[in-house]
C-alpha cells in the first residue's frame, strides 16, 4: 500500500471533498435544516459520499 | 413555446440553487469513477482488510472492461435512482409547500407546460450526471481495464439514462399526487417492483422499460439491442407527463 497511485485515486478524493464543500455552503446559506446544523457538519465531513447524500436530500427543508 | 423556454429556465434556476445542478452530476462521477478504482485495487483492499485468504488473493482476475462499465451503470440503477427520486420529489409538491404555487397558477399558463418546464428540468439534471459520470468510468475504465469502442459506451449510457429517466417521471407524476417522501418511494417501489418481475420472468417482461439495464450490458458486451422496452419506456414517460399535467391542473397538488 506504500505505492498509491495518486493520480488514479487524487480525482476521487478531490471530488469527495468538493463534494463535502458543496454541502457546508448549502449548509451556511439554508435558512432551514432538519435536525441539528452540527450534525450535519459532522455527516458532511466523515460521511464521505453516503453522508452527502443524505446532508442533500434530507437535510435541506427548503428544497 | 417562449413562455415554456421561460418556465424551463425558472426550474434551472431552482435546481442551481438548490445545488441540485452540481451535486447529483459530481455524486453520478464520484459512483462512476469508484467502480473501476475498487475493481483495480481489489486485491489490495482484501489484503488490507487482513484476514482474506491467500488463494483468494492469488486468483483474482481482473474484471474485462465490459464488465466493469456494466457494474459503474449498474450503480446508477441503485444508488443513483434513488438520488435522482429523492433529488425530485418536491419538484411539483414542494411549489404547494413554498406557497409558490398559488403565483403560478394565477397566470395563465397551461398545467402542461408547467409540467413539462419541470420535466424538462429533470432530464437536464439526469443527462449532465449520467453523461459525465459515464464519461469518468469509461476513461477510468479504459485507462485500468481497457478500451471499449465509445459509440458501444454512449448506446449503453442512454439505455440506461432513459430507465432512470422512467423514475424520475414516475417521482414527477407521484409528486403531483402525493407528498414528496411518499412520491419518491412509490416511485421506486414502482421501479424495483418492474426490476423484480423482469428478473423474476424474463421471456414474459422482455418488454418492460425494466429491460433496459439488460439491453445496456447486452450492448457492452457484444453489442445487440432491440426496440420493445425502449418504445414502452417512452409511452411511459409521456404517460407520466400526461398524468402529471392532469392533477396539477385540477389544483389536486398535496399540501
Amino acid at each position: 500500500m506504500n505505492d498509491i497511485n495518486w493520480g488514479l485515486i487524487g480525482p476521487l478524493l478531490a471530488l469527495q471533498v468538493l463534494l463535502a464543500v458543496i454541502g457546508l455552503i448549502s449548509l451556511t446559506k439554508a435558512e432551514q435544516v432538519r435536525g441539528p446544523r452540527w450534525m450535519w457538519v459532522l455527516f458532511l465531513i466523515f460521511g464521505n459520499l453516503l453522508g452527502s447524500i443524505a446532508y442533500f436530500t434530507l437535510g435541506r427543508r427548503d428544497l | 413555446m417562449r413562455r415554456l423556454w421561460t418556465l424551463y429556465l425558472r426550474e434551472l434556476l431552482e435546481a442551481v440553487r438548490s445545488y441540485r445542478l452540481v451535486w447529483v452530476p459530481v455524486v453520478f462521477i464520484i459512483l462512476g469513477i469508484m467502480q473501476p478504482l475498487v475493481a483495480y485495487y481489489m486485491p489490495d483492499i482484501l489484503a488490507a482488510s487482513s484476514n482474506a485468504p491467500a488463494a483468494l488473493l492469488e486468483n483474482y482476475e481482473l474484471p474485462g472492461a465490459a464488465t466493469v462499465m456494466a457494474q459503474a451503470l449498474g450503480q446508477y440503477g441503485t444508488i443513483g435512482m434513488l438520488v435522482l427520486a429523492l433529488a425530485g420529489m418536491n419538484s411539483l409538491a414542494g411549489e404547494r409547500l413554498s406557497g409558490t404555487f398559488e403565483l403560478l397558477m394565477a397566470k395563465p399558463l397551461s398545467p402542461v407546460s408547467i409540467v413539462a418546464a419541470k420535466w424538462a428540468a429533470h432530464l437536464t439534471v439526469l443527462l449532465l450526471a449520467v453523461g459525465l459520470g459515464t464519461a469518468g468510468a469509461a476513461y477510468y475504465t479504459a485507462l485500468l481495464m481497457g478500451q471499449l469502442p465509445w459509440s458501444a459506451v454512449a448506446a449503453a449510457s442512454s439505455l440506461y439514462a432513459l430507465w432512470l429517466l422512467c423514475a424520475v417521471s414516475l417521482t414527477l407524476f407521484f409528486s403531483a399526487w402525493l407528498r414528496g417522501p411518499a412520491a419518491a418511494g412509490l416511485a421506486l417501489l414502482l421501479a424495483a417492483g418492474m426490476s423484480l418481475a423482469h428478473s423474476l420472468l424474463p421471456s414474459q417482461t422482455g418488454w418492460l422499460p425494466a429491460a433496459l439495464p439488460g439491453l445496456s450490458a447486452a450492448v457492452l458486451a457484444d453489442g445487440t439491442a432491440e426496440a420493445g422496452p425502449v418504445i414502452c419506456a417512452l409511452l411511459l414517460i409521456l404517460a407520466c407527463i400526461a398524468g402529471a399535467s392532469l392533477l396539477t391542473g385540477r389544483h389536486k397538488l398535496p399540501d
